[in-house]
């Protein structure tokens, strides 16, 4: 571990009697970098980050995070890191402002801190809307909300665009890019979706089966993919997925605001 | 920290609606035993108005004071500790039933004060619906003109009925951790017919005394006649009861793996 680490795991391990969900998986997050977690569905991702937060034991090795050990009921470090496991969940009865007002009470983050975060992922119109009666994408930001609502130096994020539109896949892209950049924050993210990741991690990591299989800087995942589509796919197949790619930047310009109207003059 | 997480809490209940039902299922007690009382009473004008007279006097009912008071102490006793078990299992395992335990469980906190800050709010609760159901009754008793009262009645009613409602609190730890390992409604209900169950065995083999969960039916006479006062066992069963469920639902907390 170096002294840059934040997220450290040495031969970490969780077994639920013959199943091995994770195993022996060693990683090594560094301070201020966008850390992609990358694996199908069941491939270890959500147990590795319960096992970060301490939300459930590991069978074998061990957890640190900022330098201190994750063990069970060890909460202190956790006045340092905004998570979100798997799917966002909020009190159904109580708004918006009402679910952060519990995340500031609990983190104690100054009130502040509040209309921040709503402004910051453009809850405004939503502030005092139940949460049971939020669109999916809506809970999504409130759960990132409450996430990033006591400024943490670290963000566990188990599939942080879920739920999301493209334009709101975008602009959570963009939120963390600059959390990183501009404020140091260590951004630790799983996903299934590997353009999902590509766009945004620094690093990139691959678990399949419990085990991380490849682990490789973005330009060196993007470098090795470039190599396997060249040599696998056909021309075809490559101009469909090019097109896929147009289609999706398109339909982001066509939806951004003030363009509604433009794209049926052109 | 305690206040905050404390302040949390109650600030969960926010719109709940069941907080206002478990008010109203309680209340419903004294006012259909003021009306089979009134049945009683009155059984022409209530023949006259279809309602089941002959049944509530084969029923051996008595519109008096005394009986009133005999049933707040079941209605508390019996009636309450299964609701009391459904606030326990609604405080507890909507973290589960909703998601939010995963969010709780990762923050700054230590995981006892969830614990104890949700018994609290339980309680407050707890004392709110007895003392609502203890008021009415005797609202209802006096619109009743019922016969036979006397202070000292009142206030052998009200205490056997608050002891009934402080035992039944007593085992709420018990379910509060049956709700975590459970992690949802369904196993602390279950598990509150299943003592009701094996709390009726126990009466009846007698060792009523001695299982926390026949306690309060001893008490209030569900098994027999109400008895005027507990051997000491008892208590200390009690509190032995509550104190070891407080350990195991901060333990189940702290230590269990939370897959929700």
């Amino acid at each position: 571990m170096t002294a840059e680490t934040v997220i450290a795991t040495r031969a970490l391990s969780k077994r639920y009697r013959d199943v091995v969900a994770v195993d022996a998986l060693e990683l090594d997050v560094r301070r201020g970098e966008v850390y992609g977690f990358l694996g199908r569905n069941g491939a270890g991702k959500t147990t590795t980050i319960r096992m970060l937060l301490g939300l459930i034991r590991p069978s074998g090795g061990e957890v640190s995070v900022l330098g201190r050990r994750v063990e069970p009921g060890e909460t202190r470090v956790f006045a340092r890191i905004g998570y979100l496991v798997e799917s966002a969940t909020a009190y159904p009865n109580l708004t918006v402002r009402e679910n952060l007002e519990i995340q500031r009470r609990l983190t104690g983050a100054p009130r502040s801190a509040m209309a921040e975060a709503i402004e910051r992922l453009r809850l405004g119109t939503y502030a005092d809307r139940v949460s049971g009666k939020l669109s999916l994408g809506n809970r999504q930001r409130l759960a990132l909300a409450r996430a990033l609502l006591h400024a943490p130096d670290v963000l566990v994020l188990d599939e942080p665009a879920n739920a999301l539109d493209p334009a709101g896949i975008v602009e959570i892209r963009e939120l963390l890019r600059e959390l990183a950049d501009a404020h140091g924050a260590t951004v630790f993210m799983s996903s299934h979706i590997l353009a999902e990741v590509a766009h945004l991690a620094d690093r990139i990591g691959i678990i399949h089966d419990g085990h991380l299989i490849e682990e490789s800087t973005r330009e060196e995942l993007a470098a090795k993919a470039r190599a396997y589509v060249a040599d696998a796919f056909t021309d075809a197949e490559r101009e469909q997925a090019l097109l896929t790619a147009d289609l999706e930047r398109y339909f982001l310009w066509r939806t951004a605001e003030g363009n509604d109207d433009r794209a049926g003059e052109r | 920290m305690f206040a905050q997480v404390l302040a949390t809490e109650f600030l969960k209940l926010r719109r709940s609606k069941v907080t206002w039902a478990t008010l109203v299922v309680l209340s419903i007690g004294p006012l259909a035993v003021a009306l089979f009382m009134w049945i009683v009473r009155e059984p022409g004008r209530a023949a006259q108005l279809g309602l089941l007279g002959t049944k509530a006097n084969l029923a051996g009912l008595e519109a008096t004071w005394p009986a009133f008071l005999s049933m707040l102490s079941v209605i508390v006793g019996m009636g309450g500790t299964l609701l009391l078990t459904f606030i326990v299992a609604y405080v507890f395992g909507r973290e589960y039933a909703e998601g939010t335990a995963k969010n709780m469980l990762a923050l700054p906190v230590g995981r006892h004060w969830f614990v104890l800050a949700k018994l609290v709010v339980v309680a407050v609760w707890w004392v709110v619906l007895v003392l609502v159901v203890l008021a009415e009754t005797f609202v209802i008793g006096a619109l009743l003109s019922l016969p036979g009262f006397a202070v000292g009645l009142a206030v052998a009613g009200a205490r056997n009925a608050l002891l009934a409602a402080s035992i039944a609190y007593l085992l709420a730890p018990v379910v509060a951790w049956i709700t975590e390992a459970g992690r949802g409604y369904m196993a602390p209900l279950g598990f509150a017919f299943a003592m009701l169950a094996l709390g009726d065995v126990f009466a009846h083999t007698g060792w009523a005394a001695w299982f926390p969960w026949s306690i309060v039916p001893l008490l209030i006479g569900a098994v027999g006649k109400p008895v005027s006062s507990l051997p000491a066992g008892s208590y200390i069963v009690i509190v032995l009861t509550f104190v070891a469920g407080i350990a195991a639902a901060i333990a189940q907390l702290r230590w269990a793996d939370n897959t929700q």
